[in-house]
């Protein structure tokens, strides 16, 4: 589903990714970890082409974003992503937000697109919530929005950028909960996120970042338990030490 | 100061006659500026190779001109080169061009000021660059700019009178006339203008206040 071979990114001078080599499968859920500035959002958005790579090959669903010509719109329908700040358009309704790009994009009928809407809506549990606007939503509503709107495209797989990050602590749970019957009904989900509950739950594998490198690929159990390289040592010492 | 001799019926109609004028003028001119202003705004913001070096170009220049000499070029240098536009259409070129320069800036850096997760999580649903500009960053920008854009409009509507210096039979214009036959004429007069000028920009802006509580979300 998604194929990174000896990828690198630099921003000025600044080497940002570090040759990465990752092959992640349809059907997997893969989440990143790692100290902050270590790359895993930048590693994340270029997967639907938010920020370009500089050298290597990114093959996603069969397509080499980074190749001339790519057409990255035909490319992004079918790549789901959900953000740390949510970014529901503040203008437009619940109902709006999610059936503009399915309209826009996918060319459904209003009424395709509202049917589709109401089931994800009602999905993540909030559908007495699909004529509010944003505003008068909590965190954790707007996520769970957000995440409905992606799914709405039908994708065949879906980024999550630090979901929970920006969100209160009793918020923190509700989200995490949809994500996690995402995974269980077999979706492709490529997380980067500092909940460890959830990664050792859910994931299939646990990648962790450095300084712009994978330093460490390994199923939950094996991470959690024996980290073999040092700095996952440190790194899961410092974060459950709390 | 002589109320009774100056705010006669025939001086209030003479006083209307021009304001009439003035209003002509500013309404053409917030028309034209704004639709030319907004595209401008908008191309600048997209950084279109070659088009938006040049706009800038020419917004930086207006900008950076008294009005004054505008609309004193519009109606002296311009027949020079051939065109002649008449006292009318000299003040409303001046106006719009000008006005345009300033309502572009206005509209830039409202779409500027849109959040770029709002692009982020548009493009990323496969949105295309013009459709994520149409349904996502120029509403929420047109918002905030409601308050910036009515006082441009409410400065536009009092820089009419600078249109006094190329003899435009506007508010001022006639005023003058009115009270250059009798100086006991001047306080009422101009009382009587800046009344005309007060409410007409004191309704503008309630209305802009509506607006922009009916726009809010």
């Amino acid at each position: 589903m998604i194929t990174f071979e000896k990828v690198n990114k630099y921003f000025g001078t600044f080497h940002v990714l570090k040759n990465i080599n990752l092959h992640i499968e349809t059907g997997e859920v893969v989440v990143i970890i790692g100290p902050s500035g270590s790359g895993k959002s930048t590693l994340l958005r270029t997967i639907n082409g938010l920020e370009t790579i500089t050298s290597g090959k990114l093959i996603v669903d069969g397509v080499q974003v980074n190749a001339k010509g790519t057409d990255l719109n035909k490319l992004r329908r079918n790549i789901g992503m959900v953000f740390q700040h949510f970014n529901l358009y503040p203008h437009k309704t619940v109902l709006e937000n999610i059936i503009l790009a399915p309209m826009k994009v996918l060319g459904l009928s209003r009424q395709e697109a509202e049917k589709i809407a109401r089931e994800y809506l009602e999905k993540v549990g909030i559908l007495e919530k699909i004529n509010a606007y944003p505003s008068q939503l909590s965190g954790g509503q707007q996520q769970r929005v957000a995440i409905a709107r992606g799914l709405a495209m039908r994708p065949k797989a879906m980024l999550f950028d630090e979901p929970t990050s920006a969100l209160d602590p009793e918020m923190i749970g509700e989200v995490l909960d949809v994500m996690k019957t995402l995974a269980r009904e077999g979706m492709t989900m490529v997380v980067v996120t500092h909940e460890m509950g959830f990664a050792r739950e859910v994931a299939d594998r646990i990648i962790f970042m450095d300084q712009g490198e994978i330093i460490e690929e390994s199923t939950p159990d094996v991470f959690f338990k024996n980290p073999r390289e040092e700095r996952a040592q440190m790194f899961l010492k410092r974060i459950l030490s709390h | 100061m002589n109320f009774q001799g100056a705010w006669t019926l025939g001086h209030i109609r003479f006083m209307l006659e021009g304001f009439a004028v003035t209003l002509q003028v500013a309404v053409i001119a917030i028309i034209l500026s704004f639709i030319l202003g907004t595209l401008i705004g908008v191309l600048r913001y997209t950084r279109l190779p070659i088009v938006s070096p040049i706009l800038a170009v020419i917004v930086e220049t207006l900008r950076n001109l008294p009005l004054l000499l505008i609309i004193m070029f519009v109606y002296l240098a311009l027949p020079e080169l051939g065109i002649r536009l008449g006292v009318f259409y000299s003040a409303v070129v001046g106006l719009t061009v000008f006005e345009m320069a300033m309502i572009s800036e206005i509209v830039r850096g409202g779409l500027m000021s849109v959040d770029k997760g709002q692009t982020e999580a548009a493009r990323a649903s496969g949105m295309t660059y013009t459709q994520t500009l149409w349904h996502i960053v120029l509403p929420q920008a047109l918002v905030k700019m409601i308050p910036p854009t009515v006082s441009q409009f409410i400065s536009l509507l009092k820089d009419t009178s600078l249109a006094v210096a190329i003899a435009l039979p506007e508010l001022m214009h006639n005023s003058q006339i009115i009270y250059n036959g009798n100086p006991s004429y001047i306080n009422p007069i101009l009382l009587l203008a800046a009344l005309f000028y007060f409410v007409t920009n004191f309704l503008l802006s309630q209305v802009a206040l509506l607006l922009e509580r009916r726009l809010r979300y």
